[in-house]
């Protein structure tokens, strides 16, 4: 299944909604995608991924770039992973550095 | 099943692999971890075993069951390349803020971390690595020590 990524901006929040699967084959379209949301210097990050079934390490790469790439004061949410997913961010300690939440609302 | 040594072809590397463990009866954990396991080695030898060398070639992915365990076999002819002497992250690399790191091994941590048991050697002028599933239990039993 190949991957989508879809970037909306509200109010200066960037959300960015991923499906399918992310792999090595597709992880750069994902990270054209967070040079498209760090391009307009959002307040914060939001990574909906629901219906991702599938993260490689080349996902987990972009997102460091993504940390890296926005302001150190940007935050950066991942919202409803499945549980291998979850599993791989936490195995790889992300979870330090990055909000894991199973829902989202806007402040 | 042979495939070209393409990240496109990525896909169809998990979906041999989900079949495999389906009918070896493993648990979706245990099939996701696999899937997870030999894409990131997969992704390896296509990316520096076949294409940064100027190599062209195949994967060949075999499986096996047995009553025990579910084995599959992953054979290449890019350059000789052990994953196990990968340098890996350590407790403090993954301690590290996200900011602060130069993120390399973290794919092979995944693989090896993902299976019971993982071996590779070097035949010829091919590469075998062997990725190895318990189907029983056992592998909660031996638990997954942090070395």
């Amino acid at each position: 299944m190949a991957l989508t990524s879809t970037l909306t901006m509200e109010n200066g929040v960037a959300k960015i909604t991923l499906a399918g699967e992310l792999d090595a084959s597709v992880a750069g379209a994902f990270k054209e995608t967070i040079e498209q949301a760090a391009a307009q210097n959002p307040t914060r990050l939001v990574l909906f991924m629901e219906g991702l079934d599938f993260m490689a390490s080349a996902g987990l790469r972009v997102l460091v770039f993504a940390k890296q790439k926005m302001r150190s004061d940007v935050p950066i949410y991942i919202i409803g992973c499945q549980p291998p997913v979850l599993s791989s961010l936490e195995m790889s300690g992300f979870q330090k550095s990055v909000y894991l939440q199973d829902s989202y609302t806007d402040e | 099943m042979v495939l070209p040594a393409s990240v496109d072809v990525l896909g169809d590397v998990r979906r041999f692999i989900k079949n495999a463990a389906e009918q070896a009866g493993l648990d979706g954990k245990s099939t996701y971890n696999l899937q997870l396991a030999l894409d990131e080695i997969v992704t390896n030898v296509i990316l520096y075993g076949y294409e940064a060398s100027g190599l062209t070639g195949n994967i060949v992915l075999k499986s096996d069951r047995t009553e025990e365990s579910l084995v599959i076999t992953l054979e290449d002819t890019g350059i000789a390349y052990d994953p196990r002497t990968r340098e890996m992250p350590d407790e403090v690399d993954l301690s590290k803020d996200l900011e602060d790191r130069p993120i390399g091994g973290l794919g092979i941590f995944l693989a090896i971390n993902g299976v019971d048991e993982f071996n590779y050697e070097r035949a010829g002028n091919r590469n075998i690595n062997t990725f190895t599933v318990y189907r029983s239990r056992r592998r909660q039993q031996t638990g997954g020590g942090s070395s």
